[in-house]
């Protein structure tokens, strides 16, 4: 843990030096992050190593928030950086703390040089063979962050990302491991795309969509999550009056819970240093706890902190979601297909957007399949599902009984790009619109 | 903080030789930066310093890229090249005499000066536009500078002053209509409050306000942000080797005469303006079409030889963390200086006045065909009838190029992929219509 030898105890009499007001947030928060690549074959650079560590310090006071940050873990950069946030004159001086922090790791690479030939292996175990362009990456990531009275838990997460490119489709992934279970499902994606190549998209039509846990990850992140950030909702008024509002079917419970992310980006800590959240985001479909920081914490006692979370130092955290989780229902597998006469299965979805504003939302599925009476039948290429997120989630009729880690992706907002993960069960949904 | 010149560049070169990295670059930078930020709860005001650096190196069989905050140090740790991948990299070149711009020296915007500029932002829109209101808007001004080797004996030392400015607007009504813009100049100074105000005011308006077309042609006039979002989706067609005359007739024709393309690294004014790019190659003045005629494509160094064509510095490198690629800095539709946009607009008589994009478009290059979300007006006699949005601009992307009938004098840049800049544009034998498809 680079951070082990900091001098956190220093680190928080500075801080409490600039804490005026009781309501005062202040806070520093260093990290150290380390990325190892293995490009596309081909590509010049194939081994790619990124690393980068330093701090910000931050200053919350009626509404304003001053963030100074540097690319450096060093003494005097943080003094600099502190009176930056603290507005004080050139002249006012501020102690330089202890900030030593441990060596980097020696690159290790041999896992990330290995898997485009295990995913080779598992895509031609379908009996298929395409060239494919495969990036793999590693991500690592410490953090530690430290307030005038507490210093929180240093965490650490460990994740790879992956993007396997054919001519007939782009597919990513984040995964936890490296492994031949981690082969076979991106093999099984990539073949997915490969065998639905020439497949027509469906007809314009209202109907039946199953929708498989990957695919219910998307719809939800979006619509529920991204839809609940704080401020997201202060764009259309005040986010505690979302409080109680029916959302969705009542058949939908769904969670944020860090803690409960699976292994290697699990957090206790949320990167503002408060404990992390078990949050009931919809319970029944009703809307019970937003995600929140302490900035949106602080403007309503209804809020609570925990869901602070930064893309990079140098700009300020913000309510995201890390770890989504729908509860699984009563609906056995076979019986979400066997439930409606036809309809359209989509095991994957490629991305979601929502409007804010409108309430309008469109969830992009790269392919799909047509079941009738319970059993799957010819391909459909790609569509989207498309409808008001009060509506579209009131249509869930069946949850799925098994509920499993529903792959997870990028999510980009303000400008900060973050992994975000789901646990998820397959839904069924009636009356929705899918067009091409 | 230090500056990149005490940074030892050659001790650094002569340490990866010594590993058999025959081939190596080391990159260097130090930026600086303000950003502020304001939304209807909150205000914002950053400020980031940064320090790192980046190196390629490799051989015949090997190569690795790495970069880091901080300080290099010829002792590394460098990763193990892997095998399979070679690095070439360019010889050096004469660089023509570039006068630095005096707005390079200019102080980063000061925290209050900033927040007013976002606030009058809001005070403009409402008086453009009663009950709207500013949603989110983000100021970001910054400076830098790089140096640079290379194992060839390429040196080379940059600067950079830019400012962005993001605006996010909700018009009157529930549900509210949304719209934002995107801004680029060398520094937050060059920004109207009541011109962006008032831009946004109007795409807010057309879309509360506005219907699609269910399907209509006629003479379509393209705002500057409108036809330069076209322009950026040919990019494909004109950077690199091979793709671009693909769209070429038998005579070599890719446009109307009315088409002029260039691209410009070293455009006097320009955001991106600099004598050499990414990996120090002089930057000049490329003509990639001549009115009408295709000339050659936007070419990098190493691929002068898979194309006809001069090729120039078009390396971008927008951060340390950014290996480098070729593409354009400015880009631009050659405006005509003696054409007025009233008067373009004056001579429409039957057909549309596109003033912005309201959502990303869709390319086929192969298939020769796009769609553009677009809002503005329907235009009647040279006037404005009626208001249009919700709309998709449909066609070919040769029968674009190949039906501009005029260009304004109005040449305006918008930070899409490098600047992509065009003047107002008068279009024929395009489509609007109610959907994409």
């Amino acid at each position: 843990m680079p951070f082990s030898r900091l001098d956190a105890a220093a680190v928080a009499r500075t801080l409490s030096q600039i804490a005026e007001q009781p309501e005062d947030v202040v806070d520093a928060f260093f990290e150290r992050r380390e990325e190892v690549e293995v490009a596309p074959e081909g590509d010049p650079g194939s081994l790619r190593v990124w690393r980068e560590e330093g701090f910000a310090v931050r200053l919350v006071r009626d509404g304003h928030t001053w963030l100074a940050s540097r690319d450096a873990i060093e003494p005097k950069p943080f003094a600099e950086a502190l009176r930056q946030v603290a507005r004080a004159f050139s002249a006012a001086t501020y102690p330089e703390p202890a900030l030593e922090v441990g060596p980097p790791e020696p690159v290790v690479a041999h896992d990330l040089l290995e898997f485009p030939a295990a995913l080779s292996r598992a895509v031609r175990a379908h009996h298929v063979g395409f060239p494919l362009r495969v990036a793999v990456r590693r991500h690592r990531r410490w953090v530690q962050v430290v307030g005038p009275r507490l210093v929180a838990t240093a965490e650490q997460e460990n994740f790879f990302s992956l993007t396997a490119e054919s001519t007939w489709g782009r597919y990513g992934a984040l995964l936890t491991q490296l492994d031949a279970a981690a082969a076979a499902e991106v093999a099984g994606a990539v073949v997915a795309l490969f065998r639905t190549r020439q497949s027509q998209p469906p007809a314009p039509v209202r109907g039946t969509v199953v929708l498989g846990p990957a695919a219910v990850a998307v719809l939800l992140h979006e619509a529920v999550a991204h839809a609940l950030e704080a401020d997201t909702l202060a764009q259309g008024g005040n986010p505690e009056a979302a409080v109680g509002v029916a959302m969705a079917a009542a058949c939908l419970d769904v969670l944020d819970d860090p803690a409960a992310a699976p292994e290697g980006v699990r957090r206790t800590t949320d990167d503002e240093g408060a404990p992390v959240v078990r949050r009931w985001l919809l319970r029944g479909g009703i809307v019970e706890q937003p995600l929140a920081d302490a900035l949106w914490a602080r403007t309503s006692p209804v809020l609570l902190p925990g869901a602070g979370r930064r893309g990079t130092r140098h700009l300020p955290p913000g309510p995201r979601s890390s770890h989504l989780e729908v509860l699984a229902g009563e609906t056995a597998p076979e019986d979400l297909l066997a439930g409606a006469e036809e309809g359209l299965y989509f095991a994957e979805a490629s991305r979601g957007q929502l409007d804010p504003l409108s309430g309008e939302f469109v969830l992009y599925l790269p392919f799909g399949q047509r079941f009738r009476r319970g059993g799957l039948h010819e391909a459909v290429g790609a569509c989207s599902l498309r409808g008001r997120v009060s509506d579209l989630l009131t249509r869930v009729v069946a949850v799925g009984a098994e509920s499993r880690p529903a792959g997870a992706g990028w999510c980009a907002k303000g400008g900060q790009k973050m992994p975000v993960w789901a646990t998820a069960p397959a839904l069924r949904l009636e009356g929705v619109e899918v067009s091409p | 903080m230090s500056p990149p010149a005490e940074i030892k560049l050659d001790e650094i070169l002569r340490a990866l030789l010594k590993r058999h990295l025959t081939d190596a670059e080391i990159y260097v930078k130090r930026g600086r930066s303000r950003r502020l930020e304001r939304t209807p709860v909150t205000e914002t005001s950053s400020t980031s310093q940064e320090r790192a650096w980046a190196v390629r190196a490799g051989n015949r069989r090997a190569s690795f890229f790495a970069a880091a905050t901080g300080d290099p140090s010829p002792a590394g740790p460098w990763p193990e090249p892997a095998p399979g991948h070679s690095l070439e990299l360019p010889e050096p070149q004469a660089v023509p005499g570039w006068n630095e711009p005096s707005d390079f020296d200019t102080p980063l915007i000061g925290e209050r000066e900033g927040l007013k500029l976002l606030e009058s932002l809001g005070r403009e829109l409402v008086s453009e536009l009663p009950d709207s209101r500013l949603l989110r808007a983000v100021l970001e001004d910054g400076s830098s500078e790089a140096e640079l080797a290379n194992s060839r004996g390429v040196r080379a030392r940059t600067r950079q002053r830019i400012s962005t400015l993001y605006i996010e607007a909700a018009g009157p009504g529930r549900p509210a209509v949304q719209a934002s813009l995107y801004v680029a100049a060398r520094e937050p100074r060059r920004f109207h409050p009541t011109a962006l105000a008032r831009r946004l005011a109007d795409r807010l308006a057309v879309a509360a306000a506005g219907a699609a077309p269910e399907r209509d042609t006629g003479e379509i006039l393209l705002a500057p942000v409108v036809a330069a979002r076209l322009l950026a989706g040919l990019l494909p067609l004109l950077v690199g080797p091979g793709p671009g005359s693909r769209l070429t007739g038998a005579r070599g024709r890719f446009g109307s005469e009315k088409v002029t393309l260039i691209d410009n690294g070293r455009l006097p004014g320009g955001a991106f303006e600099a004598p050499v790019d990414g990996e120090g190659v002089p930057t000049r003045e490329v003509v990639l079409v001549e009115e009408g005629i295709f000339h050659q494509p936007l070419l990098a160094w190493w691929q002068e030889v898979a194309a006809h064509g001069q090729p120039s510095g078009i390396t971008r490198r927008p951060g340390w963390r950014d290996l480098p690629t070729p593409g354009p800095t400015h880009l631009f539709l050659k405006p005509d200086p003696r054409t007025s946009v009233a008067a373009l607009l004056g001579s429409v008589s039957q057909g549309y006045y596109l003033i912005d994009v309201t959502g990303a478009g869709r390319f086929d290059l192969p298939a020769d065909r796009f769609a553009l979300p677009v809002c503005g007006f329907a235009v009647a006699a040279g006037r404005a009838s009626a208001p249009v949005s919700g709309a998709w601009l449909c066609g070919g992307i040769g029968a674009f190029l190949r039906g501009i009938a005029a260009v304004g004098r109005d040449l305006t840049f918008h930070p899409l992929d490098g600047m992509i800049g065009s003047p107002t544009v008068l279009a024929t034998g395009l489509e609007l219509r109610a959907g994409a498809e």
